[in-house]
């Protein structure tokens, strides 16, 4: 028989998993410690992307991918589908934040302080080639400040609402359940604003970062300034049926207040995300400030950059051409050589091939 | 109140992999895209353990339908045997127990991405066809808001624009795959990429198909005895691809959509796409008693 | 390879149930067999949390209430579930979705008895050229007043359920009184 049916494709394929895995070797448990530990940007970027709070997960998600970071988010996306929803947590608010790392580029300085926290910002981008040639790179201890800065700081915005700078934010009472979920039900434009800080909360962040530095660079209306900067770990308070509320543990955020100075008042444009990524919130901030009144199709539209920015949906739609198109392409094929024969045909008679080429507009019934 | 009364058991996997509450709305949605034939209905679109367009809205709509008694068929191209058939066909059988075959003729659920088998559907059975992007006015209009007001409007006008140009400047419509159909004389849906060879074969059809966009969260139906009309013009007919004269070298069959394999030596021979309907001419030419249905297209031409 | 996985009676129950609702839009007229009599198995089959009903009794609306759906005036529901269809005039308050989005359009699911009564005349998708069929148990000038309300695509779906046995007529569905 000349047809192999099925078999052939399935061998290939597991052959094929067995060849990637076996680049990477044995996963053990170390190994996920090890990657928990030594990479926390690294889980909290693939977290974020993911939505899904687990480092254990997300750890154990970059080990069975070697690091492929799409890879990784659709691994922890697909679990996330077959969790139950057992609880919908109580609102965060910033000013209960715990708060690590909190900047501002509006003021040289805000109530409750600039706090520089973890960052390599002011780093000298050097190589430590010394831990290749045998030494350990160890870093130096960190010496506590004489007056620790507060835990808990109201938001650089609110003081500016309260002297009448910006229109404070109108909070959204909706609570639990009824909180549109963009996992849940479809994204439809225009967007509910639920779904717009979720989608970008999961965005990509070299897309949330191209798109968000298109508008930085001109192609958006507003330009940013970092109103304030946090990274913080915000309390997960959860009611139990008896109605007790408790905190359940605590996650990293991260969250980016940008204005636009132009108007008569400043203007807001907001981004949090689950895991520390200063980068993409500060983007993401960037295209929410710039999607009022974009036009369609510009980069800073809302349905543009929401689309866009989606990692898990581009990556694999990226990826999708790598699979047979065959019969696609043979039906081009064949349009194609009948246009040419046409078109050779014309040429060689080009009086009568103009008397059968005249279609109308009008469309069959 | 207990604890036992607020939660269910725990289970690792729900059945068919998507839990109750996504397989209720992509219910709620199919029956709403099967009422209003050839319409995009918006659902959530689950992430599931494969990649986005890959087949994923394909997926999770065979995931609700699936019972350990649905006989599924999964082809990519025509070919049960491809890698990413085979790949969902494996996913499928394992979240479900369900049976699997390659034959057209025992699939109570196919899924198929780029073709329709050449053996007529019954009434029995559903078709589920993967969408890369379920939205025909693409081409001519990328944002989906605006085309979706175009499909409120019934606002064609730049699509037959886009078709009449080609007619002008290549003497035909250039339209591969994915050819534009009218479904019920409202809603102008993209049948999938399928060739357009396969485009009459959903038209007032027996079964049931459903085309479901992963990636771009929406879902489309052609129910059975529905219309489905490739846009052309009066004057200039609708065009198969011209398939009708090729004979698989395998299978010896003639009549079919074919791939073609190009030659070192610059000419191409040629192969049934749809492998099984191959594979079974092959076993009846062996002697083996084997069961052919009827087709679509007899000798190249597309029957009533 | 792990073994294969069984579906609960629930998932069993609610996937034949959805079998019987798709096929019965799908082929307007046809009657097809639920696997177990009543609507409730209906509810189960499609209302969840993300639903908004209205329930013609009591018991229809505690039992579609705890499944986490909201419940309604019959004007705001997605899903509405009477046991009879009282007057025509309540079809003109069922939501038909919009140009724009069709998908938002009502399901009505009523209690009637088919194969008697009232003679039609189906036409339309999902339909072999037409189809006649009876339907009793609704109040007169019910066809008339959904004829009139309709604007395809906007409108609404019907599952007619008698018993365990369900009739569907998309909003795609000519319903003509013979």
């Amino acid at each position: 028989m000349a047809y192999v049916a099925t078999r052939g494709g399935e061998r290939a394929i597991e052959q094929s998993q067995r060849l990637f895995k076996a680049e990477m070797g044995a996963i053990t448990p170390e190994r996920v410690a090890e990657l928990r530990a030594a990479l926390p940007y690294l889980i909290d970027r693939v977290m974020g992307e993911a939505s899904l709070y687990d480092e254990d997960l997300a750890a154990l998600a970059l080990a069975q991918t070697g690091g492929e970071m799409y890879e990784a988010a659709l691994l922890l996306r697909a679990w996330r589908t077959t969790q139950p929803r057992l609880q919908v947590a109580q609102p965060v608010t910033q000013d209960a934040l715990f708060t690590h790392r909190r900047i501002s580029a509006a003021f040289k300085d805000i109530p409750g302080g600039q706090v520089l926290g973890p960052t390599l910002d002011y780093s000298h981008r050097i190589l430590a080639t010394e831990v290749l040639t045998g030494d350990t790179h160890t870093p130096a201890p960190v010496e506590p400040a004489a007056k620790p800065s507060p835990a808990r700081q109201p938001s650089v915005a609110a003081w500016q609402a309260e002297n009448g700078l910006l229109d404070p934010a109108v909070p959204d009472q909706t609570l639990g359940n009824d909180i549109p979920d963009v996992t849940r039900e479809p994204l439809l434009f225009p967007a509910k604003r639920a779904h717009t800080l979720q989608s970008l909360a999961r965005a990509e962040t070299g897309g949330a970062l191209a798109l968000g530095y298109a508008a930085q660079r001109g192609y958006g209306q507003a330009h940013p300034t970092v109103n304030e900067l946090r990274l913080a770990e915000a309390e997960i308070v959860v009611e139990h049926p008896r109605g007790t509320r408790f905190s359940a543990g605590r996650v990293k955020i991260s969250q980016a207040e940008v204005v636009d100075k132009k108007g008569a008042g400043l203007r807001l444009g907001f981004s949090a995300t689950m895991g520390w990524n200063e980068v993409k919130v500060i983007a993401a901030a960037t295209l929410d400030l710039n999607a009022p009144g974009a036009p369609k199709g510009a980069p800073t539209e809302e349905e543009f950059f929401l689309y866009h920015t989606e990692g898990v949906e581009a990556s694999g739609f990226c990826i999708h051409f790598k699979l047979p198109h065959y019969v696609t392409f043979q039906s081009s094929l064949d349009a194609m050589r009948d246009a040419k024969a046409k078109a050779a045909a014309q040429q060689a008679q080009p009086a009568e091939a103009d008397a059968t080429e005249h279609p109308t507009t009008e469309p069959a019934q | 109140m207990t604890l036992a009364s607020l939660t269910r058991d725990w289970e690792p996997m729900a059945y068919g992999f998507l839990d109750a509450s996504a397989k209720r709305e992509i219910r709620r949605k199919t029956l709403k895209a099967i009422s209003v034939p050839g319409c995009q209905m918006p659902y959530a679109s689950r992430e599931v353990p494969m990649a986005r367009g890959w087949g994923t809205g394909g997926l999770q709509v065979s995931c609700t339908l699936i019972n350990p008694t649905t006989r599924i068929k999964v082809i990519d191209q025509g070919a049960d045997d491809s890698v990413n058939a085979a790949s969902i066909r494996r996913f499928l059988a394992r979240v479900s127990g369900a049976p699997t075959t390659t034959d057209t003729l025992e699939a109570d659920l196919i899924q198929s991405r780029h073709r329709i088998p050449e053996e007529r559907l019954r009434e029995d059975q559903v078709l589920v066809l993967q969408v890369p992007n379920p939205e025909p006015l693409r081409p001519v209009q990328p944002n989906m808001s605006i085309a979706r007001q175009m499909h409120a409007d019934a606002d064609y006008g730049r699509m037959w624009l886009q078709l009449y140009e080609q007619i002008v400047r290549a003497g035909r419509v250039m339209q591969g795959a994915s050819y534009p159909s009218l479904v019920n004389g409202r809603f102008v849906m993209t049948p999938s990429p399928i060739p357009r060879w396969d485009v009459p074969k959903l038209h007032m059809a027996k079964h049931l198909t459903l085309l479901s966009a992963g990636r771009e969260k929406r879902l489309h139906a052609v129910p059975p005895f529905t219309k489905v009309e490739p846009l052309v013009f009066d004057d200039v007919p609708y065009k198969v691809e011209e398939h009708a004269h090729l004979m698989c070298h395998r299978s010896g069959l003639k009549g079919f959509f074919m791939n073609e394999i190009p030659q070192a030596d610059g000419t191409s021979i040629h192969e049934v796409s749809d492998s099984d309907l191959g594979v079974k001419a092959i076993h009846r030419t062996e002697g083996a008693p084997v069961e052919i249905g009827a087709t679509w297209y007899e000798n190249g031409e597309m029957g009533q | 390879m792990q073994t294969a996985p069984v579906p609960s009676d629930f998932e069993t129950r609610t996937n034949a149930t959805y079998d019987a609702l798709m096929w019965a839009l799908s082929r307007p007229g046809l009657i097809r067999d639920l696997p177990a009599p009543g609507v409730e198995g209906v509810i189960d089959a499609l209302i969840d949390r993300e639903c908004a009903v209205h329930a013609g009794t009591p018991d229809l609306c505690a039992y579609a209430a705890q499944t986490g759906a909201a419940i309604v005036p019959l004007a705001k529901a997605d899903h509405v579930i009477l046991p009879d269809a009282q007057t025509p005039a309540m079809l003109r308050d069922l939501r038909q979705g919009s140009d724009m989005h069709p998908e938002d359009g009502a399901t009505l699911i009523l209690i009637a008895t088919l194969g008697t009564g009232q003679a039609l005349r189906l036409t339309g998708p999902g339909v072999d050229g037409h189809i006649d069929v009876r339907v009793d148990g609704l109040t007169d000038g019910f066809w008339q007043m959904r004829r009139d309300v309709m604007r395809y695509p906007m409108g609404f779906e019907i599952f007619l359920i008698d018993g365990s046995r369900v009739m569907g007529l998309p909003r795609s569905t000519t319903v003509e009184v013979l």
